[in-house]
């Protein structure tokens, strides 16, 4: 009985240590996954300070312009074309500009990814 | 068998030492534990326990897209411990590239007898990572929030920009601080004996909150197109400035607000207070002959005169006070719909005249001259206009085109907004709505109207006199393709401060308008100051409106109502 005590007495101090050296395992771990989360976080918010600058409208259009050889459309080279479902009648125009359109082909960007 | 040999004398001895040994550590253990045990726990605490003061991070503004606009990042500050530095010299010739500060500068604040100095802050990651690499005694690195603008100077007068320490200072940033701010709070952190953070003492405290989210009325691209098309236009006409306010007449939502010159708020150290303010609600300016518009439909609501009444431009010269009023041409008889188109000075001073001091006072205070628009930002101004009292023998003649009084860009465009809107006028607004960093919606704010200008029947007869105004008189170069618009140009001569008089140089151009007039989608101004050459606003602002229009419509997909013919060639 008195061996079982002493075990049992024993298992006590054990699990109590156990507890006490796994809180602190465990606490290490917590700070460890906090670290990471605030990196992760830090380099979140790098990245989308990045996609904003890249994907300014002036930027877009910097490059279109230089690099692309591209231009803005000259005034009234932009219709919008309208669709009403039912009238399949053109309407002719007399004074109406022709407008040539072309459509880009996407080969480029294809090619490259 | 052995019996109990008594110890010997020796054995007494080292029995007697180990009794004064066991003896001094439990005097020792006692001392520690009993008598200094409050002191010592206390010491305990303070190396075991570290308070620090986190502040949440400054909340996002996006643009009505979702784009964003202003965020805070995380980058490293340099602070140093000159206490424990052993050559200040050394460290401070060390660290002066990494930092890109002078070492005599780095050295002078390593030499100060303080436990903790900044040395550089809110730098670039790239140099944080230096600096831990060199890992100098004496110099450290924390993370702070520093708030970025992505896109440089885009928006910079409406958004303004936050200080070192993390405060809004201009803009919305400033209008807004209460929502935008983090809340701040001192936490408790338990370190282990290498100094390393173990867990909170008290496990239920939680991170300090960041600031709320701000979503614009603002439209990323519109904003740009303005920007651009308004900084074209005062560089080709060598203007010291230019304005532009374009707005969703419907609602007073602000869809961009330009200013150029713009200015980068990520770089505002050095830049002066006057680059950073926005002129489109602080600076007044005697609009000219936009104001006519106003006139004419407190005219119109009076019944004072009606789109087909008479009037005789006097062959464009006319005395009013000893004071002579010109035409840009000679005119004979025009109709009053012919005045505000041909925008004849002396048909509009008649009919100003006509309808008397108090009547044109009272509208000019409808449309919200004099006031402020009530605008979601701050350093709005109110303008410049005179109670009644205050008016001299020629002040009648001399504000029915324009003069004698002062109006921002803002009230003017909220003005012209207000007979788009069937003479409703509406309160202009930047901010849509404020959600929690969780993204829960706290405020969405909703279209206010101000007060009725005029009646409906009004508004829409101003509509198609401000449409004759493009077709057949002086903003022919405001039209769009295929659309419909109405607008008011302006030219104002600027007072001399050195004479007193008006200047026969310096002028303010600009225009007024909305599009399309059938169904307005747009209400826009442009204010091009001190144009050089051939400073008019049919000539200077009129041509942005046409441009930024055309684009804008098309961007939003509002289609012409007039058809025409493809030539496809695929």
């Amino acid at each position: 009985m008195k061996i079982l005590a002493v075990l049992l007495g024993l298992c006590l101090v054990f699990v109590f240590v156990w507890e006490r050296v796994d809180m602190v395992r465990v606490g290490y771990q917590i700070e460890r996954l906090k670290r990471d989360k605030t990196a992760l976080e830090r380099q979140r918010d790098e990245l989308r300070v990045q996609f904003s600058t890249l994907s300014a409208s002036g930027r877009i259009a910097r490059v279109a312009t230089k690099e692309l050889g591209m231009g803005l459309p000259q005034q009234g080279q932009v219709i919008l074309v309208q669709f009403r479902p039912g009238n399949t009648q053109p309407v002719a125009v007399a004074d109406a500009v022709p407008v040539e359109v072309r459509v880009a082909k996407n080969d480029l960007l294809a090619r490259r990814y | 068998m052995t019996g109990f040999v008594p110890p010997s004398g020796r054995q007494y001895i080292l029995l007697l030492l180990l009794l004064c040994g066991f003896g001094v550590v439990l005097f020792r253990l006692v001392t520690l534990q009993v008598w200094q045990a409050a002191e010592l726990s206390l010491k305990a605490d303070r190396q075991h326990r570290k308070t620090v003061s986190l502040e949440g991070a400054r909340g996002t503004i996006v643009d009505r897209t979702g784009k964003v606009l202003a965020m805070n990042v995380e980058v490293p500050s340099a602070f140093g411990v000159p206490t424990t530095l052993e050559s200040p010299t050394k460290t401070a010739r060390v660290l002066a590239p990494v930092l890109h500060v002078r070492s005599d500068e780095l050295e002078r604040k390593l030499r100060q007898a303080r436990n903790f100095v900044w040395l550089a802050r809110k730098l670039d990651p790239e140099q944080g990572r230096r600096l831990e690499r060199l890992s100098l005694d004496g110099v450290g690195v924390v993370m702070e929030g520093r708030r970025f603008y992505p896109k440089g100077p885009f928006l910079s007068h409406v958004l303004g920009f936050a200080g070192m320490d993390g405060e809004g200072l201009e803009g919305i940033e400033h209008r807004y601080e209460s929502y935008l701010r983090g809340e701040k709070r001192m936490m408790v952190l338990q370190r282990d004996a290498l100094g390393r953070s173990v867990f909170p003492s008290n496990l239920t405290e939680r991170s300090p909150t960041p600031g709320h989210n701000l979503a614009l009325t603002i439209d990323e691209v519109i904003q740009y197109i303005t920007e651009r098309e308004l900084e074209d236009a005062v560089i080709r006409a060598q203007a010291k400035s230019g304005t532009m306010i374009v707005l969703d007449p419907r609602t007073g939502a602000v869809l961009a607000m330009a200013v150029s010159p713009r200015f980068d708020p990520n770089v505002v150290s050095n830049l002066s207070p006057d680059r950073w303010r926005n002129k489109a609600l602080t600076d007044a300016y005697e609009p000219g002959s936009t104001l006519k518009a106003v006139m004419a439909a407190a005219a119109l609501e009076e019944r004072v005169v009606r789109p087909n009444t008479m009037v005789f431009g006097e062959h464009g010269r006319m005395t009013v006070a000893n004071t002579v009023i010109h035409d840009h041409e000679k005119l004979g008889w025009l109709s009053f719909a012919q005045v505000i188109q041909k925008s004849s000075n002396v048909g509009a001073v008649k009919t100003g005249m006509l309808l008397g001091e108090h009547r044109l006072h009272r509208y000019l205070q409808a449309f919200g001259f004099g006031q402020r628009t009530e605008i979601d930002l701050p350093g709005e101004g109110a303008g410049l206009l005179k109670s009644v009292k205050g008016w001299g023998r020629r002040s009648v003649a001399s504000i029915s085109i324009g003069q004698e009084i002062g109006v921002t860009p803002i009230q003017m465009v909220s003005a012209i907004a207000a007979l788009a809107n069937e003479g409703v006028l509406m309160r202009p607004y930047v901010v849509s709505e404020i959600r929690s960093p969780e993204g829960q919606l706290l405020k969405r704010v909703s279209p206010q109207v101000r007060r009725r200008a005029v009646s409906s029947e009004t508004a829409r007869t101003m509509t198609q006199i401000l449409e004759g105004v493009v077709t057949d008189g002086t903003g022919a170069k405001a039209a769009i393709p295929g659309f419909r618009v109405a607008g008011k140009t302006g030219t104002a001569q600027k007072l001399d401060p050195r004479t007193g008089s008006y200047s026969v140089s310096r002028f303010v151009t600009s225009f007024a308008g909305y599009v399309p007039a059938d169904n307005p989608r747009l209400a826009m101004i442009v204010v091009i100051d001190e144009p050089q050459g051939d400073a008019w606003g049919g000539t200077v602002a009129a041509p942005v409106f046409s441009r930024v229009g055309e684009q804008v419509l098309s961007y939003l997909g509002v289609g012409s109502n007039e058809p025409v013919t493809l030539a496809m060639s695929l």
